[in-house]
């Protein structure tokens, strides 16, 4: 006998109600889900965006965030960030249309980033107010090690993408083949593995920045549908 | 797991088995007459049956199931009779209300008089609170308490806020916090003789935070508890000195702590 | 340190004299601790929460068969590779013979404690591939040449201080500063290039999702993403126990497993892996595959142990647990420290070499009470006392001991009896309130008086009084 089925032999021995009809057990589990404002914590904010900026920036995920009203005005605040850091003005770019499009001029450039990268800047697909996280998905547009790799991570996001809870992710995604990587980023990287103090920058990026676009355009619409 | 016990009215005047527990009977007698003096004050027609002897929770713990049901059988026939069974310690009630079924699962018979017995049996303090919402009177002590809260009281029976209502009633009594109160002290019953080492490592940490409270005396609901923290701040040199809650709540605060010469 | 020839007393004591270690451990545990309690008063709808994620955990345990098949055909139909491992043995195996077929010389892993459980890290090492730990924990496991103490961190039993010295002696560019926020700098520079020039990734699940078929790692330091991200095979190692129905059920999961792990809300980083590189994407690896592991699993299932297949390795138990926070982890000698490890390490080495572990414990309750999914910890400890008990395992001095003592308290008067020449000879070696030198009672007074008896039971005293009245 395989192993395969040995083990579902020996599962199937110890259930009391084994070969129960799957779509009760759909039923049975989606019950399970039921009232879901009744273990969920409330959101900081009844605006969205305010929620999720109250959440991202609070000592817990401790990201830095501010609000622009069109994507255009990315490039300045990108520089902004690097001047008060005193960092030279050479950024990794996702490969996303919407940053692509925008005016780097005065910046050095790339779209391969670097073991030692000091800054990306990306873009992310959604964010969850509920715990001040952004979401990605690896495709064409969207590298993993760009999320992880640089020091400093600077992601816009746009106003109309924030969801309320992390299950509205899961509701909004329904149906769709998963891409291979979903990253749910919360802060930047932290360990806790020397004497449970927190420290950041553990491998990942020290600092996440979060620029929140207010404008809706239909350059975003394509990027939401891409 | 925490479940309040139930507030019923009891029936007046309701008839008590007072169960002493094997402890309280060898090594403080105090406790038990503490006990009975509160709940004669509380209004009850207290009756402590000759047969009670342990509840067998050393066998349930050493996983000795067989001779649990042996002792849970006894103690069954022995406190049936009564409206109410009260203890002065939540770890033995905890054993007769939450375990007995479950040391008697393999007869039904048995198992069911467990449960209607537990439904009646109540820890002194949780008894005298929830049913027969007794308040001291003319109780007066003036001196600085801290409580350690036993973990099956606080966690099998839910027993955290009645003795705290009960000590409110002393008048001249302080109660200062304890930091850790719900965190064990160490005696586990035969825990601490089977590991002495490492019951001793916990008891030395309990030891250290009840001197810290800056109380001058420690009381608890478990003799068991209370002794295994009293030998240790008495080992340690502390000044702080151990009681029953019963004992102080029965005006018997004045007299000798655990530990020390009569 | 590899200490199994050892008595679980002998590496007690051991422990109990190690003051660097308690330091160690007072310092995490405690702020552990803190955190979650604060965690715990920002989020008042923990108990709902607990209850929800205990019945979704009891939900796919009764129906795992059918959840195990949804999510090998999803985790099929996107591109994975399912492989199926009865035993711990064969579960590294598979692992190795992946790596080889890769024809891996180094390999990056991301901290799993089913991989530890499996005898992943030996496996590797005896078959001679390079092992990189990358968490910052694992890390200085590794360095130190021992073993995770603990499940969330598994380094906890260093100091700063050691891990100062271990980082200074081995790391190509060490830190000159002493905070630890240089010595994590330290740890990311030596770790940097290494997860670049892997040739295969391995690490566990925090979920299954049976109707994506992905798999979801929960992380902070970022590594985990860095190390499945760049090789070309990325293996995954999970037990059958790991399954949630959908990946809304995984976040409600989640919602509790941080909390109770940590204290934040979520962790950094929340990743869901759901097969290779597909057409078009940047990055990731060619070859994904996941291991199913049994071992023990299913026979928990079956032998009243089906409520610690529940267990999401949050820690939470051993973090407030008063044995392990004298102990650290290292002293319960299998892969999982702590009232959960207690549980488990019989079920995995037998009862017989680890029988101290369910009864070295005072069953206090606290652990089932902070534990997220409601595990009955003290129930199922019990359970093993129980069947040691049957089994004979217990010493012949404690089974003829409660025979005895069973024998007389079921005879109230030969009890009474009993109890009155008990306290005469404590009384006989009873000096100033204290019961000294007796004979038998020296595994109390060596650390503690023991508090004389009065005079007369409470039984015979009240016998007398009923008597006069």
């Amino acid at each position: 006998m395989t192993a395969r089925d040995t083990i579902l032999n020996a599962v199937r021995l110890g259930l009391t109600t084994p070969g129960v009809d799957p779509a009760a057990i759909r039923r049975e589990a989606a019950a399970l889900l039921v009232d879901p404002a009744a273990r969920r914590p409330s959101l900081l904010s009844d605006s969205l965006v305010d929620a999720f900026i109250a959440r991202v920036t609070s000592p817990k995920v401790a990201a830095t965030a501010e609000r622009i009203g069109t994507a255009t005005e990315l490039p300045d605040v990108v520089r902004r960030y690097l001047e008060s850091r005193q960092l030279p003005a050479v950024v990794a770019l996702q490969p996303a249309a919407i940053l692509q499009s925008l005016d780097w001029s005065g910046f050095e450039k790339h779209d391969r980033v670097a073991a030692d990268e000091t800054i990306a800047v990306g873009v992310a697909r959604w964010a969850i107010a509920e715990t001040g996280s952004l979401v990605f998905h690896s495709d064409a547009e969207t590298p993993i090690l760009a999320n992880f790799l640089p020091l400093h991570h600077v992601v816009l996001l746009r106003a109309n993408t924030v969801l309320a809870y992390l299950e509205d992710y899961a509701a909004a995604t329904a149906g769709q083949r998963p891409p291979r990587n979903v990253n749910i980023i919360t802060g930047a990287s932290g360990t806790t593995d020397i004497e449970g103090s927190l420290v950041l920058g553990a491998h990942g990026p020290r600092y996440l920045h979060v620029v929140i676009v207010d404008e809706h355009s239909a350059l975003d619409e394509a990027q939401i549908t891409a | 797991m925490t479940q309040p016990q139930s507030a019923s009215r009891p029936p007046s005047p309701p008839r008590v088995g007072l169960f002493v527990t094997c402890l309280v009977d060898a090594m403080r007698p105090s406790v038990g007459f503490a006990a009975l003096k509160l709940l004669r004050d509380a209004g009850c027609r207290v009756e402590v049956p000759e047969a009670q002897t342990c509840c067998g929770q050393p066998a349930f713990n050493s996983g000795d199931t067989a001779d649990t049901a042996v002792l849970a059988r006894r103690f069954i026939e022995a406190f049936e009779p009564y409206d109410y069974v009260v203890a002065p310690s939540g770890s033995c009630v905890g054993m007769t209300r939450a375990h007995y079924v479950e040391a008697l699962a393999d007869d039904p018979a048995w198992a069911e008089r467990a449960r209607r017995l537990a439904d009646r049996t109540y820890e002194l303090m949780s008894f005298l609170v929830d049913v027969m919402h007794f308040t001291p009177a003319g109780v007066k002590l003036d001196a600085t308490v801290t409580y350690h809260d036993s973990c099956s009281g606080l966690r099998e029976l839910g027993v955290y806020a009645q003795p705290r209502a009960l000590l409110d009633s002393v008048s001249g009594l302080s109660l200062m916090p304890l930091e850790g109160n719900d965190v064990c002290c160490g005696f586990g019953g035969t825990f601490c003789v089977k590991y002495p080492a490492i019951s001793n490592a916990v008891v030395a940490e309990k030891a250290d935070a009840i001197d810290r409270s800056g109380a001058r005396l420690l009381l608890g609901g478990d003799l068991g508890c209370l002794m295994n923290m009293a030998g240790k701040l008495k080992r340690k040199g502390s000044r702080v000195r151990a009681f029953h809650a019963a004992e102080v709540l029965a005006g018997m605060g004045d007299g000798p702590a655990i530990g020390e010469e009569r | 340190m590899q200490e199994a020839p050892m008595s679980f007393k002998a590496r007690a004591e051991r422990a109990l004299a190690d003051p660097t270690l308690k330091l160690a451990i007072d310092r995490t545990t405690g702020t552990a601790e803190r955190k979650r309690a604060v965690a715990m008063t920002q989020f008042p709808q923990f108990e709902a929460a607990r209850e929800c994620g205990k019945r979704i955990k009891d939900h796919v345990i009764a129906h795992l068969d059918h959840y195990l098949l949804e999510f090998e055909r999803n985790a099929i139909a996107s591109g994975a590779k399912v492989h199926w491992a009865r035993t711990a043995e064969e579960a590294s195996q598979i692992v190795v013979s992946l790596c080889r077929q890769a024809g891996a010389k180094r390999v990056t892993r991301v901290k799993s404690m089913l991989g530890e459980e499996i005898g992943l890290p030996h496996a590797l090492d005896e078959a001679g591939i390079e092992r990189v730990e990358t968490d910052l924990a694992e890390h200085i496991v590794q360095l130190g040449g021992d073993r995770p103490s603990h499940i969330v961190w598994p380094s906890m039993h260093r100091t700063r201080e050691q891990v100062s010295e271990m980082f200074k002696r081995s790391h190509r560019a060490p830190h000159r500063e002493e905070t630890i926020e240089a010595m994590v700098d330290s740890a990311r520079r030596e770790l940097r290039d290494k997860f670049l020039s892997a040739d295969v990734a391995i690490s566990g699940a925090n979920f299954l999702v049976a109707d994506t078929g992905a798999t979801c790692t929960v992380t902070n330091e970022g590594n985990a993403e860095l190390t499945t991200t760049p090789p070309r095979v990325h293996i995954v190692t999970a037990g059958i126990e790991k399954l949630v129905p959908t990946t809304a059920h995984a976040f409600a999961m989640l919602r509790l497993l941080v909390r109770s792990a940590t204290g934040a809300d979520v962790t950094q980083y929340t990743t869901f892996h759901c097969g290779p590189k597909q057409p078009g994407d940047r990055d990731g690896p060619e070859e994904f595959h996941i291991v199913l592991v049994d071992n023990g699993r299913t026979r928990m299932l079956r032998e009243g142990l089906k409520e610690m297949l529940r267990c999401i390795r949050c820690g939470a138990c051993m973090n407030h647990c008063v044995v392990f926070r004298q102990l650290g982890g290292h002293v319960y000698g299998g892969t999982y420290p702590g009232p959960m490890g207690a549980v488990l390490t019989p079920v995995f080495d037998g009862l017989k070499s680890s029988r101290d572990l369910p009864h070295a414990c005072t069953l206090n309750g606290k652990c089932q009470e902070v534990c997220p999914v409601d595990i009955p910890l003290p129930t199922l400890l019990r359970g093993w006392r129980d069947r040691s008990w049957r089994e004979g395992l217990e010493p012949a001095s404690m089974r003829v001991g409660m025979g005895l003592f069973t024998f007389v308290a079921s005879r109230p008067r030969l009890y009474r009896l009993a109890t009155a020449v008990a306290i005469r000879v404590m009384r006989l070696f009873s000096r100033g309130g204290t019961v000294r030198g007796m004979p038998g009672l020296g595994a109390w007074t060596a650390h503690r008086e023991f508090p004389a008896p009065a005079e007369r039971s409470f039984m015979a005293m009240y016998k007398d009084l009923e008597k006069g009245q």
